[in-house]
């Protein structure tokens, strides 16, 4: 999968938020917000071809977390992506 | 052969607004001055610094090849602005509705210092929407929000009510001057929110008012910031920092696919939740709900 293109992540105090900036985007008051570890997985997959392991990968790596943890997390982040239609 | 010379001169006339200056160059004799009446309080002699320069042409270059970037409209009873690229500069073209054919032309450079304007009808909208969105496109990145609302000022801070169109926003504004004593109004549609030197959130008044002639060329520190939505019940809140920037984010103007735009709006716009308290007020238009609000957020 993919992230879809026409947003830009932006910082808000300590919490972050995606928003439609694009002229790609179709919802252009479309707005999502995100914690610290959504926002860093969003950063590192931006743009780039990744599946629920690219993900899994990078949360253990900067975390320090297990696998099975990893797991939980990247399962639940996605489904909250595909609801708001942010990947394809 | 002097009279040859005179008989068209153009006039340029620089005006301020929340202290950005710039310019509007027409003939002197143009019918379009008697539209520029709600920006006569903003006039000024100092020509230094202007954010941008806007002169009237009479005829347009031919722009067959325009490529088109993007259509904005917010409704069907709404303006549409068409934004095209053409020959490297930006082509606008104005409609005061989605339906509507074009009334008026801008074309500017893409740093938009310098923008020419042609007009077809509609004079006093043309004009307004030309000069509002060169205002908004030009000072994106100097601490400033063009922002869709409607200020009362009560003991010396101005209170903001932001909403969709249709929402009760000037309603709500003067069920304030009704209902609590020693209330004035600022600005009833495009008033300006300016972050500080010294960090302190101001809001201007505008030559932009909607439909209430209210152009003054004053400004006070924002006391608060509320948006409204209609209910069936009044009640207030406080809004958290993403619900504010969210609230903020629907109201001002800006190309966003712009990043350097987007970029400064961002910027104004976090500085500005991180200072003013903003509040969601779901409310009637009725006298409690103006008691409710001004008990709530003048405290």
């Amino acid at each position: 999968m993919k992230t879809k293109k026409g947003f830009v992540l932006r910082s808000l105090g300590r919490e972050f938020i995606l928003v439609a900036e694009g002229l790609e985007a179709a919802d252009v008051n479309k707005l999502i917000s995100m914690n610290e570890s959504a926002a860093f997985l969003w950063k590192s997959v931006e743009g780039k071809e990744f599946d629920a392991n690219t993900l899994i990968a990078l949360l253990m790596e900067e975390y320090g977390i297990t696998r099975e943890v990893a797991e939980k997390d990247v399962t639940s982040l996605l489904e909250t992506w595909k609801r708001a239609d942010i990947i394809n | 052969m002097a009279y040859l010379c005179t008989k068209f001169s153009p006039m340029k006339r620089v005006y301020q607004v929340a202290g950005h200056r710039f310019a509007v160059v027409m003939p002197d004799n143009h019918l379009a001055w008697s539209e520029m009446k709600p920006y006569e309080p903003f006039l000024t002699d100092n020509d230094s610094d202007l954010v941008f320069s806007a002169e009237m042409i009479d005829v347009m270059p031919d722009t067959t090849d325009k490529q088109k970037v993007t259509v904005s409209c917010e409704g069907p009873d709404m303006p549409r602005v068409e934004l095209y690229d053409w020959q490297g500069q930006w082509l606008l073209e104005i409609a005061p509705l989605l339906e509507a054919p074009v009334r008026a032309y801008l074309i500017t450079d893409k740093s938009f210092h310098m923008c020419q304007f042609r007009i077809l009808g509609s004079m006093r909208f043309s004009l307004n929407t030309i000069i509002m969105l060169m205002f908004a496109f030009t000072t994106a990145q100097k601490d400033t929000l063009l922002m869709h609302s409607s200020v009362t000022v009560k003991g010396g801070r101005a209170y903001l009510f932001l909403g969709k169109s249709g929402t009760g926003k000037s309603t709500h504004s003067q069920l304030w001057l009704d209902n609590i004593e020693g209330c004035e109004l600022l600005n009833d549609d495009n008033p300006v929110l300016r972050v500080m030197d010294d960090g302190s959130v101001h809001v201007f008044g505008s030559p932009w008012s909607g439909k209430t002639a209210c152009y003054r060329n004053v400004d006070y520190p924002v006391g608060a910031i509320v948006d409204l939505h209609q209910a069936k019940v009044n009640s207030i809140r406080r809004q958290s920092l993403l619900e504010a920037y969210v609230s903020l984010y629907v109201s001002y103007s800006g190309y966003r696919f712009i990043k350097e735009m987007a970029d400064g709006l961002h910027v104004s716009a976090e500085k500005i939740v991180g200072t003013v308290p903003c509040y969601t007020l779901d409310c009637l238009p009725n006298a409690d709900a103006a008691c409710l609000c001004y008990n709530t957020v003048a405290q």
